[in-house]
Formats: structure tokens, sequence, C-alpha cells
């Protein structure tokens, strides 16, 4: 697969992104989640019939089994169990959230960046696009009130950077497959085990209600 | 050689982790604990002693540390070896003394834990005395402050010990902080944390650099020594801790603030400038004056040694300025009197600062209160407890024949020389210096003719008296191998001195110069320009001499058929009460109205009349006397009350939105990724 | 011959510090339009106290008993300390001013010792007031010293006797002020006006005497005989160190004679200034007593900076 595919690729992850500031639906912010997580997976496919590396394929395969299936099913499970079928609550209007869209993208393609995303001067504007992916899945998580949006977005945070070290070449690092294992299998975990411990005592995963952590 | 110092160290170790592992069983976690930290103190007395006396220094690096800044290398030189041996002495006799006295926590606290934080306790300080990198430094003050604050905080039930642990951890972690700040500035001006390459890049700082390191160095070690203002820890803190620990903290632990300050200001940040040896001598009068007033002031027999400690700081520190001075105006032969004297009274406070901690540990274990008010007539059921206390009194009193009055002569004759061959202006900071270490002196006579009245002496007070048994005899061994010591070092203090010499000598400055202290016949010491000499072993002849003569010709031979009745005091015919008695207050009130201006003394009363109206009779008077404490009201609370309110501004910040610290979070990103690129 | 001279060295002290005090006291009488007891009654009331029985309280321990021993042998062993009538003899081992400042401050340690021990009131106040005192008067009292010491360039009292008069000629106001400081140390130490009546058992103007009330026979005898023995050597300190006048450079009879004579008449001066003091002033209430410390500590300051 050549490049061009790859940068595409990469537009569409930028897209679902975009898509799940402004989506209003949890089911379909789960299925645009299952599609990013598609994406990285193929970038490490891409990579592993570039490398032959083994552990690249074991990643592959985990990527596309816990993230791109398992994950938007448990979340649908978490939907449909929890009634929480639309997460509507933002702090700010749609109308500004895609402005200030505009500007966290300008400024990572800004030129004071050039050092970091110069680290493979080919794939600049990819950098920079993967850059300005991660300031907004920050953003999602500051914007939204829902405790399922905002975890949505850490996940996507988490795509948005793999995608960054991808094209800086760097994912050859075994470090970073192997903090890729243990973050998905963690975030799991965690994602469960709070979710569950936080509508038992809140009754709702609204964030902002959640203002006493005591009794 | 290293593989001793290493065994030195793992002796401890093993002694912490197998203390901790018998945590279920009292008596052998005790065993074993001071078993190890005895035979650790007496491998680090042999080991010290003998690169003393081969003045051999060793340096040596252990390899694959992990990080890049942190080299885990050591500098045992001839200054590291004194201290070692000092805490080693320290630590062998506390050891002995813990065998008994722990006795008194078992079923009540969990001694393995004590055995745990008193090892590892003395192995930070020996990892202080010898680390030679900065990181590695700070790593070793780490756990002996961190240990010791354990110990602090061990009698647990008492709220008041828990106060002054957290009060003792809050100061010594400001402290650190300075420390650090100065190790930093002279990693980012030189570019190492290794000390033997700081020192030979010296010159690379720029002067107004060098003095803030100063300064940072003064308070940071400062607070750890205890000078004031700095101290208020130190009478909270020595108290709580149980007395082994008090003994180990007040007679060694303030001892490495010492430590580094001699080794940053002679040796490392060679040439200084002489301001730095006056301010350091102005806060050694003050500190030692003001040190042994407050000590006049306390009837809690442990805050009065504390501050006793903080007065013998001063005294050291008096000996440290001068040597920095005559550093500065380049008279190399009178920074090494100054040195020794400083040396030879930091091994001599060690020595009968930790008796006295001893003795009042044993007090107060009888007596279960550390108020001397309640004590009384303590020489009758616990005799050798008080011929130990009054051995250590003597020797903090200065009083000849044993080792306080030697050191501190050695002090005087640094600050007479100092006044002989000094210009005017700071001839005058040594006729002061002189005035006030002569004022010292005489105040911490009175006090401990005090201390020591007010707990032995005399009729009992209270009703617990009766009751007191003496100490077992480990602690017996314990406090009389120190007042044993206190004498010996007395007696030989002209050997000592020319030992202490050596370790001078060691110094870059002072390699090439001549003895100053001689020893002519052995057992004198002569300042060289034949200044002043002093023996002890005459004076001590002398004076047994003189009082077998007297005593066999008063008692035996004038007057054999004299009879000798028992009777009562004169009590000019009233009832015989304990009250009649002085008090301790009360018999340091002239002295505190004397100095009023400086100790603000206050005094309240409250009476409750039988009658309000007529206010006649009184039913009860209560007087409430007090001192002011000026540290708290005039340095410490405005700093508390201004932290508190910007506290109290910035909280804003924590909103307990999740959502807003993501959003601290993207701008911190944003900003830091702008200014780094 | 050198034995001879050391050996009146050592018992000159307590012999006659009791007379030291009788003519004291005689001069006294007939300011007073008395007659007054006869110079020798020190030496009688001494016999008299060492024959009689004593009592001691159950309450005293066995400092109570030692302290009047160490008081006593303290004395003694400053007494040799320090030169009386020559100059010539050597003592560079305990002949240093620190060692008899701080082995006067162990007779007071253990006097105030002693007082302490029977738990009476006048014994624990009378400790409190001397230790105030002490405390207080060790600054002038070292400094005095150190006026001297640096005028002469040695801290060893045997030495600076030694000096040549011009030494001191040169430095004659220092000397004198520094002299002044002591005088007001010695009325300090020993216990005499204004600081301490030594005749009065009255509770406010009680010091030394308080805390010795509680001993009788030998024990007290060697209390008293103390007390003579500290006055006769501060006087010798005084007139030898201040005006080193009149020693005996050579070991011979002649001028080991004149020394005494020479160093008596000098005693005698330093104990008529005492009694006309004593005589024409009352004793001062206690706290005007640091004042006047702090006078002599400032004199000798001053006297300090004077040299050079």
């Amino acid at each position: 697969m050549n490049q061009i595919f790859l940068q595409f690729l990469l537009g569409i992850m930028f897209l679902t992104i975009i898509f799940l500031h402004l989506s209003r639906k949890n089911f379909l912010a789960s299925i645009a989640y299952s599609l990013q997580s598609l994406i990285i997976m193929l970038f490490f496919l891409n990579s592993f019939f570039e490398t032959n590396n083994l552990t690249i394929l074991l990643v592959v395969f985990l990527v596309l089994i816990v993230k791109v299936i398992l994950a938007p099913l448990f979340f649908i499970r978490l939907i449909k169990k929890n009634a929480l079928a639309f997460s509507v609550s933002t702090y700010l209007n749609t109308p500004l959230t895609i402005i200030i869209i505009a500007i966290l993208t300008f400024i990572a393609h800004y030129q004071k960046f050039s050092p970091l995303t110069n680290i493979v001067p080919a794939n600049q504007d990819s950098l920079s696009l993967a850059l300005s992916a991660i300031f907004l899945s920050l953003l999602l998580i500051i914007n939204r009130k829902g405790a399922l949006s905002q975890i949505l977005g850490v996940l996507s945070l988490e795509n948005s950077i793999v995608a960054f070290v991808v094209f800086a070449g760097l994912e050859q690092n075994p470090a970073l497959q192997i903090g890729i294992i243990f973050n998905i299998g963690i975030w799991i975990l965690i994602a469960t085990i709070f979710m569950s411990m936080i509508l038992k005592h809140f009754g709702t995963l609204n964030v902002s209600s959640m203002n006493n952590l005591k009794d | 050689m290293p593989i001793s110092f290493f065994i030195l160290l793992s002796l401890f170790f093993v002694g912490a982790i197998g203390s901790l592992l018998l945590r279920k069983d009292d008596s052998a976690a005790n065993i074993w604990s001071s078993f190890f930290a005895i035979a650790g103190s007496l491998w680090g007395l042999l080991f010290s002693v003998a690169i003393i006396i081969s003045e051999h220094t060793l340096v040596f690096v252990i390899d694959n540390a992990p990080l890049s800044l942190l080299s885990l290398s050591f500098n045992i030189d001839l200054l590291s070896a004194f201290f070692i041996f000092v805490i080693s002495l320290i630590a062998l006799f506390t050891s002995v003394y813990a065998i008994g006295y722990v006795r008194h926590y078992y079923q009540k606290y969990n001694i393995g834990d004590l055995g745990f934080f008193y090892n590892f306790f003395i192995l930070g300080i020996l990892l202080v005395l010898t680390a030679s990198n900065g990181i590695f430094f700070l790593i070793g003050w780490e756990i002996m402050s961190v240990a010791s604050f354990f110990g602090v905080i061990y009698d647990r039930n008492n709220q008041e010990n828990i106060k002054a642990g957290f009060l003792y951890l809050v100061m010594t972690y400001i402290g650190t902080a300075f420390i650090t700040v100065a190790f930093l500035l002279l990693y980012k001006f030189i570019g190492s944390f290794d000390f033997a390459t700081i020192k030979s890049g010296v010159g690379l700082l720029p002067i107004g650099v060098k003095n803030i390191i100063f300064f940072a160095a003064l308070i940071g070690f400062g607070f750890k020594a205890g000078i004031i203002p700095l101290h208020t820890w130190l009478p909270a803190a020595h108290p709580a801790a149980p007395s082994h620990i008090s003994a180990l903290m007040s007679g060694v632990m303030i001892k490495t603030g010492i430590f580094m300050m001699i080794r940053l200001f002679l040796d490392i940040l060679q040439p200084i400038p002489i301001w730095w040896g006056v301010v350091v001598l102005i806060i050694g009068m003050t500190s030692s004056l003001l040190g042994v007033l407050y000590a006049l002031t306390e009837h809690d027999i442990k805050r009065l040694l504390a501050y006793h400690s903080i007065e013998n700081i001063g005294i050291i520190l008096l000996g440290l300025g001068s040597a920095l001075i005559f550093s500065s105006l380049g008279m190399p032969a009178l920074v090494l009197l100054s040195l020794v004297a400083a040396l030879f009274h930091t091994l001599n406070h060690a020595i009968f600062k930790s008796l006295l901690f001893l003795g009042a540990g044993s007090v107060i274990n009888q007596m279960h209160t550390r108020n001397m008010e309640e004590y009384g007539g303590l020489i009758k059921y616990m005799p050798q407890t008080a011929f130990f206390f009054l051995i250590g009194s003597m020797a903090i009193s200065a009083l000849p024949p044993f080792n306080g009055f030697f050191s501190e002569w050695l002090t005087y004759q640094a600050l007479f020389q100092g006044i002989a061959m000094l210009g005017s202006s700071i001839r005058w900071l040594f006729i002061l210096a002189v005035s006030v270490l002569a004022f010292t002196g005489g105040l911490a006579l009175a006090c401990f003719v005090k201390a020591f009245g007010s707990i032995f002496l005399a009729r009992p007070r209270s009703m617990e008296v009766a009751h007191a048994k003496e100490s077992p005899r480990s602690m017996l061994i314990g406090m009389g191998a120190l007042a044993m010591l206190s004498f010996l070092f007395g007696i030989f203090s002209s050997q000592t001195v020319s030992l202490l010499e050596k370790i001078g000598r060691s110094f870059d400055m002072l390699k090439k110069i001549p003895e100053t202290i001689l020893a002519p016949n052995n057992q004198s010491m002569m300042i060289k320009n034949g200044f002043a000499s002093v023996s002890s072993l005459t004076f001590l002849l002398s004076l047994v001499v003189a009082l077998i003569f007297v005593t066999v010709i008063i008692n035996l031979i004038i007057n054999r058929r004299q009879k000798i009745k028992i009777g009562a005091t004169w009590n000019c015919g009233t009832d015989l009460t304990p009250r009649m008695e002085i008090t301790s207050t009360g018999f340091a009130r002239s002295i505190i109205l004397i100095f009023k201006g400086i100790l603000k003394p206050s005094i309240q009363h409250t009476i409750d009349y039988s009658d309000s109206e007529s206010r006649y009779l009184p039913k009860t008077r209560t007087v409430s006397l007090g001192v002011g404490d000026v540290y708290k009201s005039y340095l410490y609370q405005p700093i508390t009350t201004m932290i508190t309110g910007l506290s109290l501004r910035v909280k804003n910040i924590q909103s307990g939105n999740t959502n807003i610290y993501v959003l601290y979070i993207l701008i911190a990103l944003l900003v830091s990724l702008f200014s780094i690129l | 011959m050198i034995i001879i001279i050391w050996a009146i060295q050592i018992i000159l002290t307590p012999l006659v510090s009791p007379l030291c005090v009788g003519v004291i006291n005689k001069i006294k009488a007939r300011l007073q339009n008395r007659k007054g007891a006869s110079i020798f009654q020190p030496y009688r009331d001494l016999w008299k106290l060492l024959h009689k029985d004593e009592i001691i309280s159950r309450d005293a321990s066995w400092i109570f008993r030692v302290a009047p021993l160490i008081v006593f042998s303290i004395t003694l062993v400053i007494g040799t300390s320090i030169p009386f009538f020559t100059s010539f003899l050597t003592n560079t081992l305990t002949g240093d001013m620190l060692l008899i400042v701080y082995a006067l401050a162990i007779g007071t340690f253990f006097l105030a010792l002693g007082g302490l021990d029977v738990g009476s009131a006048f014994g624990g106040f009378g400790s409190s007031r001397e230790m105030t005192l002490s405390a207080l008067a060790e600054g002038g009292f070292i400094f005095s010293f150190l006026t001297v010491a640096l005028i002469n360039g040695t801290t060893n009292i045997f030495t600076i006797v030694n000096a040549d008069i011009f030494v001191h000629g040169r430095y004659l106001l220092p000397t004198l002020l520094a002299f002044g400081g002591f005088l007001v140390v010695l009325l300090a130490e020993t216990a005499r006006f204004p600081f301490d009546n030594p005749a009065t058992h009255l509770e406010l103007t009680m010091i030394h005497e308080a805390m010795i009330l509680e001993y009788s026979g030998k024990k007290l005898a060697l209390m008293e005989w103390a007390t003579f023995n500290k006055l006769f050597i501060f006087l010798a300190l005084s007139v030898n160190l201040f005006f080193p006048i009149g020693l005996a450079h050579t070991a011979g009879i002649i001028t080991i004679s004149a020394g005494i004579i020479i160093f008596m008449i000098k005693i005698f001066l330093g104990v008529l200034f005492i009694t006309l003091l004593e005589s024409s002033m009352a004793k001062f209430r206690f706290f005007r007593l640091p004042d006047l410390l702090l006078i002599s500590f400032i004199l000798n300051a001053i006297a300090i900076g004077l040299i050079r």
C-alpha cells in the first residue's frame, strides 16, 4: 500500500474525530470509534507487510479483536443496558465547537511546530494532521459532559498518538507495541469497573453532577 | 578497603530488614536490631580509626547507576572518617542502652518497626557522611530524615508527638529544598553533581551565584543543625522521640549539618569572601546565647536538653565562623586552630549530650512524665543514673577535668587569637563572640544546677518518685561508658587534639602548615606562640591529691570523736513539705526577668472568687508564667498567613470539574510545545 | 630552695586567709566605734567548728557530704596555680586563666548543689541567686583576665606577673579600667557588699549564707574556710595581675622575704579598700546587681578596645 492510501486513511480518521464531536447519538459514536480503530489496524498491517515483524502481526490481531470488535460491542451493550442513547450535553454550542476545532487544526499546522512535524519530512502533512487529531481528542474530553463521550475521547486520543507515531516511523519500537497492548488491556478493565461504579454511586454518568466525591 | 565500608553499611541494613521481619516477636526483634547496631558501630569505630591513623582517603564509585546524573560515588576522607567515628561511638552506646530501654515499649508498639527505623537512620547518616555526588547525598539525606521522622512519631498515642513529627517533617523538607537549590545552582554553572568535579571547577561560579549558594546551603543545613531562627522543630521533635533516638538525633544528626557546612565552606567553595565567616560567627553567637536562655525557661527535661543542643551548635559555629574568617584573611595556622576547636566540640557534645539524653530517658521511664517539677529526690532511688547525669552536667557546663572544658578552651583560644591578630572592626566581632561565649558558659552552668537539683536532689515532689527504681543494667552500661568517655576525652585531650590536627591538616589549604597546638610532654596542650597552655592531667591529679589530703585530715585526724546525727532540715518550725523546695521555674525566674527584653516573659493571674460581688475571698488563684514565642509570632506566623492566603486564592483553580482539568492539560501542552520548539 | 617556695605557696592560702577576714572585721568594728574581736578570731571560730558535732538533714544525699570537701580542695588547687610573691616560678600546666575561672565554677557548682540538696527554701533561693550572679559575673571575670592577657601576649598567669613594669606602664589606662572591672567581679564572687552581706541571716539579704545554712560542724568549717580562701585568691589576683610590683625576681632569702612582705602589704591595701567600701554603702537590691555587673563588663570591653 502506498503512502497516498495511508494518507487517505488518516484523512478518514480525522473526519471520524470531527464526527465524534458533532454526533448526538452514542451508538454512532461507538461505530465511529470502531472505524478509527480499523484504520489504525490497517496502518499496522501495512507496516507488517513492509517489515515482516511478527510482533506487529500480533498487535494487528489484538487491535482487530479488542478495539475494532469488542470495544464497540461493549459500549453498545452499555448503552442498551443503561439507556444512554443520547449524549447531547456539551459545554460549548456547536458553532463555537467548530470554530475551536478549526483554530486547533490551524495551530497544529503552524510553522512553529515544524521541528516536531519534520521528523519524517515526507510525511509532514500527515504528521500535522495527526497532531491536530491529538488536540481535537483533548477538546472532545473537555467539551463533553457525558462520561461515555469522555472515554471515547481518551481512546481516540490514544489512536491519534499511535497514528502520529506510525507516520513518524517509530512503530518498530517494541516499547510502543507493548505499551499499546498493555494500554488496551488496562483501559478496558478500568472502563468497565469505573463506569459501573460511577453509575452505581451517582445514578448517572453525567460528569458535571459529580461535584462531590465524598458523601 | 571498600569491602570494609560495605560490610559497615550491610550490618546496619541487615539489622534493619531482619528487625522488620521479626516484627511479630518483640524481644527477638529487639535483640536482633541491637546486636546488629552494636556490631555495626564497633565495625564503624575500627574502620574510622584505621582511616584516621593511616591517613588514607577512600574514593570509589559503584558503577551501573541507573541514571546519568546519579553516580554512587563515595569519598571517605579524614573528615568523613572523623564523623563516622563520632556516630559509631554514640550509636554503640545508645544501642547498648536501647536493649533495656526498648523493653518499656513492649506490648505497646511494634519493636520490629523501631529497630528498622533505627538502623536505617544510622545507615542514612553514614551515606550522608560519605556520599560524593549531590544526588546520592540527597538520597542519603532523605533516608536519614524520613527514618528519624518515623522515630519521632513512634509513640503515636500521644497527639503532641504526631504534631511534633509533622513540624519536623515540614521543616526538614524546607531545608532539603534549599539544599537542592544549592546543588542545582552548582550543577548549572559547573556542570556536575560530583563533589570532586565541583571543587576543581569552583572558579567558574560568578560571585553573585556563589553568594546565593552560600545562603541556600546555610539555610538548608541550618535547618538541620538547628540554628536560631530555624530551630523551632528541635524542641518539639527531640522530646517526642524515644530517648535513644533523641540521643542520636541530638548528638549526631544535627552534626551532619555542621559536617556539610565544613565540607562546603572550608573545602569545596574556597576561596570565600570574609563576610561569610562573619555571618556564620553571628549566627553562632545568637544561637548559643538564645539557646541557653530558652533552656533556662524550660521545665520539660527533654526540651531543656534540646535547647542546650542549639546552644552547643552555636559554640561549634563560633569555631567554624572564626575558621572561615581566618581562611579569608589568609591565616592558615589560625584556621587549623579554629577548625580543631569546632571538631573537638562536635565530638564532646555528641558524647555528653547523648549521656544526658540517656539519663533523661531513664528518669522518664520511671516517672512517666517529662515535667521536672514532679521529680525530686531521685538520687536516693536511682543513684547510678544520678551520678552519670552529674558527670554529663559537669561536662556540658565546661567544668574541668571533663571534656567540655577543653573544647571550649580551644574555642576561646581561637577567638583570643582573633582579637590579638586582627584589625579593628573585625576585632570587635571577636570580642563580642568572647563575651557571648563567657555568658553562655555561665548560664549553662546555672541551667544544669537547676536541672540536676530539680531532678535528683531534695525531697520528692510527687508520689511517683517512691516507685522509681534504678534502670536495668544495659542502660547503666550505656550511660556509664559515655560518662567514662567524657572523663577520658578530658584527660587525654591533648592526644585527641593532635589526632584532630591531623584531620584538619588533610584539608587542602592547611596541608603545608606545621602544628598549631603542641603537646610538649604529651599531657598538656599548648598553643604554638605560647599564648596559652593547660594540662588536664595535672589539674586532675592536683585536685585528687588535694581532695584526699583534705578528706584524710578532716575526717580522720581532727576530732575523731565527732558524732553525726541525722535530723530534719531547718524549716522555721513549720511542716516540712515538698512545696518548700524551690521549683525549677522559680530557680530560673530571676535570670528570665533579667533578660526580659529577649525572652519576653508573661505573667497572668486568674482569680476565682467565692463571692463575685464582694471580691474579698478568693476560692482559687491561678498564675500562669510564660515565655513569649518570638519566632512564631514574628517569623513563622506571617509567613504561614501569607502562604495560607495565597493557597486559598489558588484553590479556585481546583473547581472539581474534570473537564476543566483536561482543558488545563491542553493549554499546558500547547504552551510547552510553543516554548520548546 | 624552689621546693620551699612551692611549699610556702601551697600553704599560704589556707594559712593567711582567715587573717584577712579577721582584719576586715576588726577595721569595720573600729569604724563603727566598737572594739571588735581580735584579728585571729576566725582561726578560733574554725577550730571551734571543727570540734563540734554535726546534724545532717535526712533529705541530704552524698552531694551534701562531698560538696564542702570539693569546694575547699578547689580553692587549695587554685591557690597553687597563681603566683603570690614570686615572679620566676613557671607553671604552664595549671596556671591558665581560663582554667582558674572554670575551676572556681566547679566550686560554685557544688556549693549550689549542696544548697539545693537539703530541700529547704533558703538553700533553693540562695542557689538561684548565686547562679544568676555567677553567670553574669563570669563575663566580666574572663574579660578582665583577657585584657591583661592581651597586653602581655599570654594567658598564663605566672608569665603575666613576670612582665616588665613598663609594659603595664604603657598600657596604664586599659590596666586601670580592667582593674576596676575586676574589683566588681571580686566583690560579686566573694560575696561581699554590695552583692551579699556575709554577716546576715535575713532571708531577703542572704545569698551565700543561704546555701550553707544547713551545714554544721566540720563541713561548715570547710565551707567558711573555703570562702576565706576565695577572698584571698581574688585579692592576690587583683594585686598581682594588675600591679606586678615588688615580686621576688630571684630566689634568695632576702628577696623572698621582701616579696612576701610587699605582697602582704598589697593584700592589706586590698582589705582596707573592701572594708571602707563595706562601711560606706549598703547592700544593693538584688535586681540592681546585674546592672553593676554589666558596668564591670563594659569597663573591661572598653579596656580591651583601648589596647593598641
